[in-house]
């Protein structure tokens, strides 16, 4: 009884949020549309890591590779078979889910460094294995169009509203059903497998297979993240998905705090405003074009030393605790 | 009483707010378009400062700003400052969409000038909106043809020949030089747009090569790539021509490839304008003897040539400055769109409007001064730039000379198969110190 209570919380607090975000849009200039959309697909791509990670124990270096997986499903769904962009973007999370499924099943016997290692080698040669076939599109790849607000919207309507929009919701919807997910009995298999792939074994937890699962999953989730990043840059190709982006996402995992989803939009938007106050100090500062280009990166190598240091479990790990201390 | 004096407030304050209304309207018309002050105008740059792109094209910028401080010392344009916002893409089509949509919808820029690359900048223009805006994408750095489809890109101007130009001006240097005309030749190309232009170009052109093109991703060809293609065409009897149409990084790994293999002299090497910069190459490391005779096409005097008025006015700019950047085509491929930019902002007059401009490009950009040594193509229904080339050949010091001694420039299009003509054009005078008075 108290779970269906919860579950109906969870939804309410979901819906609320998706109105109050609605509410946001209307209120803001088209830049910030713009940056939250992308605040929303990086939290999405946040979240495909803390389930792989944070919750099934695996590490990924090739996330990046993920999104391009399901970034270009799309663009064909879109371009080729000449399906609505919301088909594509489903497509996109498809597609890279059973290529996901596929590949953790053939590393389900990897763990630690061998993984994380076979995944950096999927994010370094996927982009360059786009680039052998003719229907990628080569290094100037495919276009990812989804096409402008439907007309009655209004006139004031503007393309980064409609970005908006779609990011966010779609981000609402799969974090809401990711949420259900790890609360299920899947959830708590994930966790067994990730705390102690031994005992998960002996209480009857196949780990081969849920180890594949998570990996699956999160490789969906990455793909239509991979697929919202394309539609804000209206484009895809194999140079949008450089080693640095899978990266950068780990990077916003272990600040965002790998062992819940609580704060994953705030990674999001960590990783937007990095750059953007970084360039503010830059320009503030004087400097060197080194210290100007280097700053961002220096920037989210010390939040992640000091995320570590000071509030190992992040953001989430930090909002949760508060939330128990309040009770 | 009440009544009375209610009355009379509203009658003071009607007659307050009419009369505002009267002299606002008859205060002269301001700019509506963003980016323009009585004082300043601020124009947007966004293309690879670092990295390995940015290593060869990241002196553009550079340039350009220069030229703008030159024309702010003496006066601006109609007394409007220009500030020009240069912002890094690392030849990331991420990064370029962003840093565009930056420059347009948070810095408020005018105009987006000499943007670079082509996988970058196509898809940068799309999530900028620069269309639905109506932004001016000013003299876009890049060989690709399809900038010039102006129902695609309906504020973009080319300023660099199309790739398929320069393929099909190739093809018929081949075929109208007697040393080369017999010969095998092969086609190392980028596997991208502006691999593909060129690949067109060259069946426009009516020329076939000897094997299938070699295509590879835009910083994918390793040496260990190079020496390996090498090696197999070092097989063909004679000295096979080698067309390198990429940038002028690989065409450095592909020289270097051939002088690890001794085989520099084995092949008749002919580099495409965007990789044939000499300085760069050398500059990357490979030997001045290598490049010694090679074949370069090119629309721009030699950057080295300082007896050429363009080069030499630019080098006066460029010591003062940009100081500490040595001179060289990319610099001087910088300060020409930026001369060009001066001369279309004063073209559209001095009620400067985004619409003004364009269609000031489309009227007068024919006849702007430029250091190109082939036409401008501007008209109401081109946004093709220069159309056309000369061919030169390389010595130990980098310096490009007229083939054959004697300088002679062909002009074509990117789409039909009609053989490249002979131009006459002869250049408009440098502007005394540099500065244009156009109107």
């Amino acid at each position: 009884m108290s779970k269906v209570i919860t579950d109906k919380k969870r939804l309410f607090a979901f819906i609320l949020l998706g109105w109050v975000l609605l509410i946001f849009s209307d209120r803001v200039g088209e830049l910030t549309q713009y940056r939250g959309a992308f605040v929303a697909t990086y939290a999405l791509a946040i979240a495909s890591i803390i389930l792989l990670t944070g919750y099934s124990g695996q590490l990924s270096l090739g996330h990046s590779a993920l999104m391009a997986v399901g970034a270009y499903a799309g663009a064909l769904t879109i371009n080729n078979l000449k399906l609505h962009p919301v088909v594509g973007l489903i497509a996109a999370a498809l597609v890279a889910g059973v290529f996901g499924l596929v590949f953790g099943y053939a590393a389900a016997r990897l763990s630690g460094p061998y993984l994380a290692g076979t995944t950096l080698a999927l994010a370094v040669s996927l982009p360059t294995i786009a680039n052998q076939f003719p229907i990628l599109g080569g290094e100037q790849g495919l276009l990812f169009d989804v096409g402008a607000p439907p007309t009655r919207l209004g006139e004031e309507f503007s393309q980064y509203q409609w970005f908006f929009w779609i990011s966010c919701l779609s981000a609402l919807i799969m974090i809401w059903l990711l949420v259900n997910l790890l609360n299920s009995r899947y959830g708590r298999e994930f966790r067994a497998l990730r705390d102690n792939p031994i005992a998960a074994q002996l209480a009857g937890i196949n780990t081969g297979l849920q180890k594949a699962m998570a990996f699956g999953l999160s490789a969906g989730i990455a793909g239509l993240s991979g697929g919202l990043l394309v539609m804000l840059i209206s484009g895809v190709s194999p140079s949008a998905f450089p080693l640095s982006l899978s990266f950068l996402l780990l990077a916003g995992a272990v600040i965002t705090g790998v062992y819940g989803l609580g704060g994953v939009m705030i990674g999001g938007v960590i990783l937007v405003a990095i750059p953007e106050i970084a360039e503010s100090i830059a320009i503030a500062l004087g400097g060197s074009e080194g210290f100007t280009i280097s700053l961002p990166d220096f920037m989210v190598g010390s939040l992640v030393i000091l995320t570590v240091l000071f509030t190992p479990y992040g953001i989430g790990g930090q909002l949760h605790k508060l939330k128990h201390h309040k009770h | 009483m009440i009544r009375n004096s209610r009355a009379k407030r509203f009658s003071v304050v009607s007659t307050a707010v009419i009369a505002a209304a009267l002299t606002l309207s008859t205060l002269p018309a301001q700019a509506a378009d963003p980016g323009v002050t009585a004082s300043e105008i601020k124009l947007g740059y966004s293309g690879p400062l670092t990295g390995s792109a940015g290593l060869v094209y990241g002196k553009l910028p550079g340039g350009m700003k220069a030229y703008f401080d030159h024309i702010n010392a003496n006066g601006g344009v109609y007394g409007r400052k220009i500030n020009l916002i240069i912002k890094d893409d690392k030849y990331l089509p991420t990064l370029a969409a962003t840093q565009t949509t930056n420059l347009v919808l948070r810095d408020n820029v005018f105009a987006l000038v000499g943007a670079l690359g082509t996988p970058t900048h196509t898809k940068a223009y799309v999530a900028a909106s620069l269309a639905k805006k109506n932004v001016p994408d000013l003299f876009v750095n890049t060989g690709f043809s399809g900038f010039a489809n102006k129902s695609k890109y309906p504020t973009a101007f080319m300023v660099l020949p199309s790739y398929a130009m320069e393929a099909k001006i190739i093809a018929k240097f081949i075929k109208d030089t007697p040393a080369l005309a017999p010969q095998a030749s092969f086609l190392i190309a980028q596997d991208d747009e502006f691999g593909v232009d060129g690949i067109n170009g060259f069946k426009l052109g009516g020329h076939t090569f000897t094997a299938a093109p070699t295509l590879y991703p835009q910083n994918g060809l390793s040496a260990a790539l190079a020496e390996g293609a090498l090696t197999k065409l070092s097989a063909v009897p004679g000295k096979p021509i080698l067309i390198l149409f990429g940038t002028t990084d690989t065409t450095a790994t592909i020289l270097k490839a051939a002088e690890k293999l001794n085989l520099v002299s084995k092949f008749t090497w002919l580099a495409g304008s965007v990789g044939g910069d000499a300085n760069t190459l050398l500059a990357l490391g490979v030997k001045p003897a290598t490049i010694n005779g090679a074949l370069a096409a090119s629309f721009f005097p030699d950057a080295k040539d300082s007896t050429d008025p363009y080069v030499s006015e630019f080098l006066k700019i460029n010591a003062k400055y940009n100081k500490g950047v040595s001179f060289d085509n990319t610099v001087l491929q910088g300060m020409n769109s930026a001369m060009l930019t001066v001369q279309a902002l004063r073209a559209a007059g001095k009620n400067l409007t985004r619409a003004g401009v364009m269609k000031a490009i489309e009227s007068k950009g024919a006849s702007f001064a430029s250091a190109g040594l082939v036409p401008l193509n501007y008209s109401a229904t081109s946004r093709v730039g220069y159309n056309g080339y000369w061919f030169g050949q390389l010595n130990e010091k980098g310096e490009l000379k007229p083939y054959g001694g004697k300088l002679a420039v062909f002009t074509t299009d990117s789409s039909s198969t009609e053989a490249p003509t002979a131009s006459t054009y002869v250049r408009k005078t440098v502007p005394k110190n540099g500065v244009p008075t156009n109107s």
